[in-house]
């Protein structure tokens, strides 16, 4: 770990008060679960999360689960915080994690988390990352929690959109020295690609491909046009549509009510510890690849948002912002922009673009396929995504040298 | 007056679930909210803190119970096949007008038996100028004080066999049927199941058509192309695109993990409070609740000590969507039982008033310039006043249960 950060930055200790374990044990105390339908074995998830998972979770975080111990492992990461400025919104206090790597001209890379994650889904990723090797870049990591998450503050006034979490994302890495700088996340990044591409973002990459494809790309990118009549003989987009289609079918109750009552939800998830735990847990099960969640894992997980600066209920609000309160799509807005971009498909994830019309996301240079891994990609198969990234960005890689004079190698 | 071994219930909930309820609500946590965000993002924080005050240290259930124990209820075993028997709750008031027409009151989500409260004594009333009724109103399986099923798949034709068997049981061989929301939909499949032989006619303050399709309503459906419709109409589907679009949050998530927003609502009394009070208000025209904090808090007590518990009621958006795959009509079918439909300006969906031929043998319509969904309860006199004209002498339904006109 390199301590030569070119900027002042001021250290994050996550100490929670002593009132609020004591609050949530209380809850726990006064936990009151509903009963549940007999299932089979097999359809024990139709109607959501088993009894037995939330009972024993519930247990366990009453009784054995060490709150302070976990802490103290979050604490030996290297997190800050930074007063960041938002036109129209004044200050925010931004918390992150900043792990430079040893190798000088490593890559600056800004790792963006989303809904129902957090910064600790970096956890894993950073040593891989920062490591130095002759035969893969490094990089210099820095994950933020949005605005609204874990120990960012939120902002206060309605209408903090895609622009303002770009900006946030963007003034942020400028003020830590990083002028130039790539970019890894799914969900929420677009906009800063569409503010930022080109001067300050220079390479993009996404383990969550997913947008609205625009009849305004296709006509950019004629080559597109016969891959979207291929569809009877294109197996891998009948599956990816499939898998989207029952996603926004059948998997998007949390995305509706989060874009257009996320306040009336809200009030749940800030109560009852019990509920937030359902609500959060879901995800991690249903969206990820049988992962092996363990019960301190997810309640480590859990406790982000529940002990979060802002609570539970204000990371539900990005939903409705970026959204406009659900009159407009998640895409809306952005446009294709030709900086490269990486794409990384692991088969549990939700929802995605079919690999054939992967160029509706952006000008892809790269694309990694895995066969084990589902939406916390770098929570569930780090490994993985940083071969991806070092693939990408290495020697022989598509986006090598993308950042000018950061090579993501020692000079030798 | 109790008709054949009829077993009176009362509520009384121990004091120890009114002591573990003040507990919790002692420890609430609550959500900052945004500033101005008024309505836009949901329950506005001063209305829920204040709501949760009232609850802890103002309102007093018993005298909500005791109240409630004035309402001629009762409870009684019905056999479910493929799911055992469960003991339902209901309300029961005869008329004295030995005639009166058996009518079967049908509440739904997230209302409750309460709903039907202000009707009784209009519905019960004689008088030589209107028609009387007895009124049976059940608590669905799963609501208020009745048992819910253990297993899945209690579907339609399941909650239509237990409304049915209860009217049965009570000697109503033959009866009309009132309901919203849930009550609408599950008037479908009543109507299909039992319709002529028990149904014989029904109502409805929800009428949720379906677009005309040129082999089943050929003229309104050439209607749709050659007619324009007129503004009330075109007002009428803006309406409910909205609601369709930013309403519909808690719908999708009850119908495809009822389970996961169960922990919700089972765990936290503020959680259940905003989840319902937002549709008491968005769905209500101007009904003054906030005048009557005790009809708030009664009506959410009667989820949080419902018997079957909050989480409970959600299962029906599941079972009769089937997880979120096919409509809430499906398995029912048009039916020539009479119906009549009452349309109140803040119903949640609203579409042409034409279109309701598309439900069933309509017989009756009538409109109102105030109401919202919670009809019975918002407007009790102009729903009274619609079924008595529909079933009153000179009414399109005038006479359809055989010795039982009203009179």
């Amino acid at each position: 770990m390199s301590f030569d950060s070119p900027v002042k930055e001021y250290p994050f200790t996550l100490h929670v008060p002593d009132a609020d374990l004591d609050l949530l044990r209380r809850k726990l105390e006064l936990a009151h679960l509903p009963d549940e339908l007999q299932v089979r074995a097999e359809s024990q998830w139709n109607y959501g999360v088993p009894l037995a998972d939330v009972k024993r979770l519930v247990f366990r975080w009453k009784v054995g689960f060490d709150w302070r111990k976990f802490e103290a492992e979050i604490n030996k990461l290297p997190m800050y915080t930074r007063d960041i400025f938002i036109d129209n919104f004044g200050s925010l206090n931004i918390h992150y994690v900043h792990r430079r790597s040893d190798v000088l001209d490593a890559i600056p890379l800004l790792f963006v988390h989303g809904w129902p994650g957090h910064f600790l889904e970096v956890r894993k990723l950073l040593p891989l990352l920062t490591e130095e090797s002759v035969d893969h870049p490094s990089f210099h990591v820095v994950a933020v929690s949005l605005p609204g998450f874990a120990f960012s503050e939120a902002p206060t006034k309605p209408g903090f959109g895609a622009a303002q979490y770009a900006e946030v994302f963007n003034k942020l890495m400028i003020s830590l020295g990083y002028e130039e700088y790539v970019y890894q996340g799914g969900d929420w990044g677009h906009v800063v690609l569409n503010l930022y591409g080109g001067r300050h973002v220079k390479a993009w990459h996404t383990n969550c491909p997913m947008t609205t494809p625009k009849l305004s790309t296709v006509l950019a990118h004629p080559s597109l046009i016969p891959r979207l009549f291929a569809l009877p003989f294109d197996k891998d987009a009948r599956d990816a549509i499939a898998l989207t289609k029952k996603h926004f079918a059948v998997g998007c109750g949390y995305m509706i009510e989060q874009a257009t009552r996320p306040q009336t939800l809200g009030y749940s998830l800030a109560d009852s510890p019990v509920g937030l735990l359902a609500w959060i847990y879901e995800k991690l099960v249903t969206w990820s690849d049988e992962y092996p969640w363990t019960d301190d894992e997810v309640l480590e997980w859990v406790s982000i948002y529940w002990f979060s600066r802002a609570g539970p209920a204000a990371s539900l609000r990005i939903y409705y912002e970026m959204s406009h309160g659900r009159t407009r799509d998640f895409f809306d807005g952005t446009q294709w922009i030709p900086i490269p971009t990486g794409v990384s498909y692991f088969p549990r994830e939700i929802a995605r673009l079919p690999k054939s019309w992967a160029r509706f996301l952006g000008n892809v240079v790269y694309q990694g396929e895995h066969s084990q891994g589902g939406h916390f990609a770098a929570h569930e198969a780090p490994e993985k995504l940083a071969y991806d990234l070092r693939r990408m960005y290495g020697r022989d890689g598509p986006a090598f040298g993308v950042v000018p004079s950061r090579s993501g190698y020692m000079q030798r | 007056m109790a008709s054949i071994d009829e077993q009176p219930y009362s509520v009384s909930i121990p004091d120890s679930e009114l002591d573990f309820l003040k507990k919790k609500l002692e420890l609430s946590r609550f959500p900052d909210e945004l500033e101005g965000a008024g309505w836009d993002y949901g329950v506005p924080l001063p209305h829920v803190k204040r709501l949760v005050e009232y609850w802890k240290d103002g309102f007093d259930w018993r005298k909500s119970e005791a109240a409630l124990n004035r309402l001629p209820m009762y409870t009684r075993d019905i056999d479910v096949e493929g799911f055992g028997t469960l003991n339902i709750h209901y309300v029961h008031q005869k008329s004295d007008v030995a005639n009166a027409i058996p009518l079967l009151f049908v509440h739904g989500w997230p209302g409750s038996f309460i709903e039907v409260r202000k009707l009784l004594p209009l519905l019960t009333a004689g008088g030589s100028d209107h028609p009387s009724f007895h009124v049976v109103a059940p608590s669905l399986p799963g609501f208020g004080f009745s048992q819910a099923p253990s297993k899945p798949g209690f579907k339609g034709p399941q909650y239509a066999e237990v409304v049915n068997k209860l009217m049965l049981a009570l000697g109503y061989k033959e009866y009309v049927y009132q309901g919203g929301d849930w009550g609408y939909v599950l008037a479908q499949h009543v109507v299909t199941h039992y319709g002529h032989e028990h149904v014989k006619a029904w109502h409805t303050n929800m009428p949720v058509p379906k677009q005309p399709t040129l082999f089943k309503n050929p003229f309104l459906f050439m209607g749709m192309f050659f007619l324009s419709y007129d503004a009330s109409s075109m007002k009428r589907v803006a309406h409910t695109k909205q609601q369709h679009l930013k309403g519909t949050g808690y719908f999708n998530e009850q119908a495809t993990k009822p389970q996961t927003i169960g922990y919700s609502l089972a765990d936290s009394p503020i959680g259940l409070l905003s989840w319902i009070y937002e549709k008491l208000i968005l769905w209500t025209d101007e009904y003054p609740w906030t005048d009557e904090e005790d009809e708030v808090i009664e009506w959410i007590s009667i989820y949080w000590f419902s018997r079957a518990g909050p989480g409970a009621s959600t299962r029906i958006y599941y079972e009769l969507t089937g997880g979120m795959t096919h409509d809430t009509s499906h398995g029912t079918e048009w039916s020539s039982v009479p119906f009549g439909a009452s349309y109140f300006p803040k119903e949640i969906i609203q579409l042409p008033k034409s279109w309701s031929h598309t439900i069933g043998n309509l017989v009756f319509e009538a409109d109102h310039d105030k109401g919202g969904h919670f009809t019975a309860f918002e407007q009790p006199d102009a729903l009274a006043g619609d079924l008595r004209k529909m079933f009153g002498k000179g009414g399109p339904a005038h006479g359809v249960v055989p010795g039982k006109n009203g009179y």
